[in-house]
Parts: structure tokens; sequence; C-alpha cells
């Protein structure tokens, strides 16, 4: 046996919602199989998602596009986030549930792990990934970085050293805190 | 989470059945040796090409792809003809797509005997007052109020029911599992099926019997190759585990009972599962003096050794008869398969002429040729030698084009990131044939 080395290297074909919707023609049928089974598990998981009812995360589809999500999630409480939002942006590869979206942060986040375009620095979004994380689990999972960061090897190394003293990095959140409208 | 798709709405696949990969009904299972199931490609895909593989649950790691679990298979088939029969149309299609397929598994269940289940579960989904969300309890809770006088209702019915199948059963035993029944509203749904209409019909415990003491599996493991055992029922011998009923020896440690199986075997026939469980801790009395089960098997540290040596694996190659993944060591590649995922074997596979079929259901038979390709790395020195012994330049080999060809492929350490894994496999597939590609390269610049 041989692994089978099906999935294609370049990013997310957009779905073909858009042409459904701009034109009569019918959908093109031919969808390559990893798309369909990987349209299937997303809208599994949005299911889901939508049922669980957690609180302080939140995501859904942007647009037509299943394979770009938009998410959520608040600062929890008693940390140095609380009362805040920011928007993440979730971008499924064509071969996941195999390989982990690529999760960016929009809003600016001052966090030891998360650098100033918003990349984020974290296992399970890399080496540590194993197909049965979901977009629940990953939020999740960065909520409570927030809270716990891991100040050995930050991306930003100003919220890194300034983490020991929580007053002062409080400020600094509100200071650069810019919620998205 | 339940399927709604396709007509199969009737049937309420339980939360144990759903693949925690692609998070729809378990299809053509594959028991982990940590006792997670997932279906035959999502374990197949989640697998890593160059180390060894790790559970997408538990992390537990493994080395050997495992054979589908059978009776697993066979069961859930039974439980949600109509769902199943669904996947098994859509991975087929999904198979036929990608010109790869897996194992077939005997006929699935006949059309017409198919239609008359799903009609008697038509006819269940109508009587029945469970709601489609039966199982999300935090969001359905008042839907489980409302059954529950209903089950109350039955409550005598059913200890009726039991007393007369089984009257050595002590009393407590049948009020126990029924005050389970009432906190957990799934085993509410179950039992009001079950005494109503009879959904345990479907499934008797002849659907799940041990593979060694043909009683009712207590504690169910899954061994590599598929089978399964009660936990006390694999014993390994000198060190080794070897499958009773196919003599396939199981290539890693002492496998964990498969939960999902255990949970549902505990709800489906509680009377006869606490039957067994009496039987059973009888007879561990009698084992405990022994050492627990933990046994490392031979090859385990063969691998061991291997690693040491740094003997690279064939990357994304694996050996269809004993599973391992990715071969290490030696590699049989045969010559006249024509699938596209090709038919190998490891050394020690080949060389005990094992004759189980592909794991991707490949025509193989005994005439076909096989072929000796060896490690990567093997391959590699050999050719540098034989370079080095040609021209007799042994500073040559260490220049440019001859070390970017095959230095990347050697270096792949522990660490090395996934991204450029995905990168590396589409050389390191072609050039782990006879035909590596440092062959491909320019000579070495002739000597000044």
């Amino acid at each position: 046996m041989a692994a089978i080395n099906h999935h294609h290297q370049d990013t997310n074909t957009p779905v073909t919602a858009n042409a459904i919707s701009s034109s009569k023609q019918p959908p093109p049928s031919a969808k390559s199989v990893d798309t369909q089974s990987v349209h299937k598990r997303l809208q599994s998981e949005l299911m889901a998602l939508m049922m669980s009812g957690d609180s302080g995360i939140s995501a859904f589809p942007e647009e037509e596009n299943i394979f770009c999500w938009k998410g959520t999630i608040t600062g929890s409480k008693d940390t140095v986030f609380e009362g805040t939002e920011y928007k993440l942006s979730l971008s499924f590869p064509n071969d996941y549930p195999f390989k982990p979206p690529k999760v960016k942060f929009e809003t600016a986040c001052f966090h030891p792990n998360v650098d100033l375009h918003g990349n984020i620095c974290l296992d399970i979004l890399q080496d540590k990934w194993s197909s049965a994380y979901d977009v629940r689990t990953i939020l999740l999972s960065i909520q409570s970085l927030l809270g716990e960061p891991n100040t050995s090897s930050p991306l930003n190394t100003q919220a890194a050293s300034l983490w020991n003293n929580q007053e002062e990095y409080r400020k600094m959140v509100e200071k650069l805190y810019k919620p998205t409208a | 989470m339940e399927k709604q798709s396709d007509g199969d709405e009737s049937e309420q696949v339980s939360e144990s059945f759903i693949c925690c990969v692609c998070l729809d009904l378990l299809y053509k299972p594959i028991v982990l040796a940590c006792g997670h199931v997932s279906c035959f490609w999502c374990v197949h895909r989640s697998m890593n090409n160059q180390h060894e593989s790790r559970c997408p649950i538990c992390r537990h790691r493994y080395r050997h792809f495992p054979t589908i679990c059978l009776m697993l298979h066979f069961l859930l088939l039974k439980m949600y003809p109509v769902a199943y029969k669904r996947r098994e149309n859509q991975i087929l299609g999904e198979e036929k797509e990608l010109g790869v397929f897996s194992p077939n598994v005997g006929d699935l269940l006949c059309t017409s005997h198919a239609k008359k289940e799903s009609k008697v579960l038509d006819a269940q989904a109508q009587s029945s007052t469970s709601s489609s969300n039966g199982k999300q309890l935090s969001t359905n809770l008042p839907s489980i109020r409302k059954r529950e006088p209903c089950a109350n209702m039955e409550q005598p019915e059913f200890i009726a029911l039991v007393q007369n199948n089984s009257p050595t059963i002590p009393k407590q035993i049948t009020a126990e599992s029924f005050e389970s029944t009432r906190i957990d509203g799934v085993k509410v749904n179950n039992l009001s099926q079950r005494s109503s209409s009879k959904i345990c019909q479907h499934v008797s415990i002849v659907d799940v019997l041990c593979a060694l003491c043909k009683q009712l599996l207590f504690r169910p493991a899954a061994l590599n190759c598929g089978h399964v055992y009660c936990e006390t029922c694999i014993i390994p011998a000198d060190e080794a585990i070897k499958c009773q009923v196919c003599q396939s020896s199981h290539p890693s440690s002492f496998p964990k009972v498969c939960l999902a199986l255990n949970n549902f075997l505990k709800e489906q026939f509680p009377e006869e599962y606490n039957a067994r469980r009496g039987t059973v801790q009888l007879k561990q009395v009698n084992f405990q003096h022994e050492s627990p089960p933990t046994c490392s098997t031979k090859k385990e540290s063969l691998f061991n050794w291997w690693g040491g040596r740094g003997l690279k694996p064939h990357i994304g190659v694996g050996c269809d008869s004993c599973g391992m993944f990715p071969i290490i060591g030696d590699r049989y590649r045969c010559k006249d398969c024509k699938e596209a995922i090709g038919f190998d074997l490891c050394g020690d596979c080949y060389n005990t002429r094992s004759k189980l079929p592909g794991r991707f259901n490949q025509q193989h038979t005994s005439d076909h040729k096989l072929v000796l390709i060896k490690s990567p790395l093997q391959n590699i020195m050999l050719k540098l030698l034989n370079r080095q012994l040609e021209d007799g330049s042994p500073a040559s080999y260490l220049s440019n084009e001859t070390s970017e060809n095959t230095l990347p492929f050697l270096m792949q350490s522990d660490n090395a990131q996934e991204n450029t894994e995905h990168d590396m496999l589409a050389p390191s597939t072609s050039s782990d044939t006879e035909e590596p590609q440092n062959d491909d390269a320019p000579p070495p610049p002739p000597p000044p």
C-alpha cells in the first residue's frame, strides 16, 4: 500500500456558490472528492457549534465560502483580557481535517504568542494538530491561551516581558484594544 | 450528533459510533490499539507518512495500520442499515473517483432485507416519542422529561421481561440498571424502544461474542488483525500476542479496551453483561498474582534498533500484510499489481510468505513477482559507494547536485515541519522505488 496523495497543495478553491448565485447555470457537478468530504465535515461542525451554545466563542462561515470562517472569542473572566472581544479568521485546507486550518487574529491582540500580524503560535495548530480537533476546540484553546500564555517562546517579546506585571498588562490591553465593527 | 441526511432520520446513531474524524457514522471501522475507533479511510489518512502515527483522540503511538474490525462493521450494519448503506454509497463514490478501494468485506445486507428493516424503522419513528435530537442532553431536557413518564409506565413490563428471561439475575441488578436508564436520556430512548418495538431484535448477543471464549464480550479489546476479544481472553505467549483466530501476530503492546463498544454492550445487554462481570471477576482472582499483561513485542524492539541505526522509513509506503506504516527496513514491491496504491510487503511478512490479501482490495496473487527495495538510507549509501568506486573521486559526491537531491530527504528528522512534510512527499514517493532521484542528477563535475 502507498499513501494516497490526492490532496492538492494549492489554497482553498472557492466553493461554487458564487457561480450559482450569479447565473442560472447548474452548479458544476464534478467537485473533487476531498472537497466534498471536507464540505460535509465543516457542515457537521457548524451544526455542532451552533447547538453547543458555548459562551465566549462563536464562528460562522464567511458569506458563501464554507472554507473560510470568521470566529470570535471573548476574553475569559478574571484574566487581563476580560471584557475584550477578538475576531479571528479560519481558513481550511482541502485536506482538512488531516491538516490544520490557518487561524489568525483579525483584531489586534497584545499577547505573548500572537505577533503583530495576528499570527498565532499554538502547537495544536502546527505539529500537535490532530484530525479530531475542530473549530470549537480550536477556539476554546485560543481562548485559554489568552489567559495562559507560553512566555518562554514568545512571538511578541514586549508582551511576554510585561506579562508578570498584570496591572500594567491590563492597561496595555485596554490601550491597544481596537474592536472591529 | 445525529445525521438526518438522505432519509435515514429514523436511525438515531449513538454518539459512540460517530467517527471523530469525519463526524459521521463509522464506516468500515478500525479499532486502534488504544481502543479508539475511526473509519478505515479516516485512520489511513490520519496516519503519518514518515513517522509513527498517533491516535487522533489520545495521541497513543502506533506503527501499524490495523485491519477493519468486521464484528463492529456487521454490528453497525445491523443497527443502522439505512445510514450504513448511505455511508457505503458515499465512500464508494469517493473511492471510484480516487481509484483506490477499501477492502471488500463481503456483500452487505441484501437489498430486500434492508428495505424490510427500514420499513420497520419508519414505523418506529412514527410511533416513538423521541425527537430527532434525543441525544443532545443539554439542549433537550424538556423532551427527556416528557418521555420519562412513558419510560416509567414501561418499567413493570420491562422488569417482568427480564425476570422471565433470566430468573437467576437478582432484582437488585435490574433495579440498578433501571436507575441508570432514567438518568441518561439516551438510554431511556433505547429501552423504551426496546420494550415497545423490540429494537433489540436487530442485535443479539451472537453478534458480539468474544473470538475466543464465545461468550458476550466483556471489556472488549481488538487486535491489529481486527478480531475482538474480552480483555481477559488475550493472553500473551512468549511476550507476544497472537490472534487465536487468524494466527497473525499483534505487533504492538497490549490493546486497550474499546470503550465505545464496551459502553454499548453495557447498555444493550445489561443483565448479560453483569453476569459476565461476575464470572470474569472470579477468574481474575486466579490471575492476579501474574504480572500485568504489558508486553513489548520483539518487533517493537526491532523498531528501536532500526531507529537507533538511523535506518529511514520508506516514506508513505506500508506493508499490506501486517500494516506497518511506513515500512522500515527491507521493502518488497509487487511488480505486477496494477492498482495505483500498489502492493508492498515488509521484510518480515515477505519472509513468512504471508497469504493475506492487500489492504486496499488489490488483486494480488501468489504468481506476482516482488522486488526488493532497500530502505532509502541504504539505497543512497550504496549509490554513493558505487559512484565513489566508479569514478574514484570521493569528494565529488558531497558536491552540489547530488547532495541537494539526496540530503533533504535524508535529513527528515523527527521535528520536520508539517508543511515541508507534504512537499517532501512528491519527490520521496517517486524516489523510493528502484530509481532514486539522484540518478537523474547530472553526473558530478569532472575533476579539474
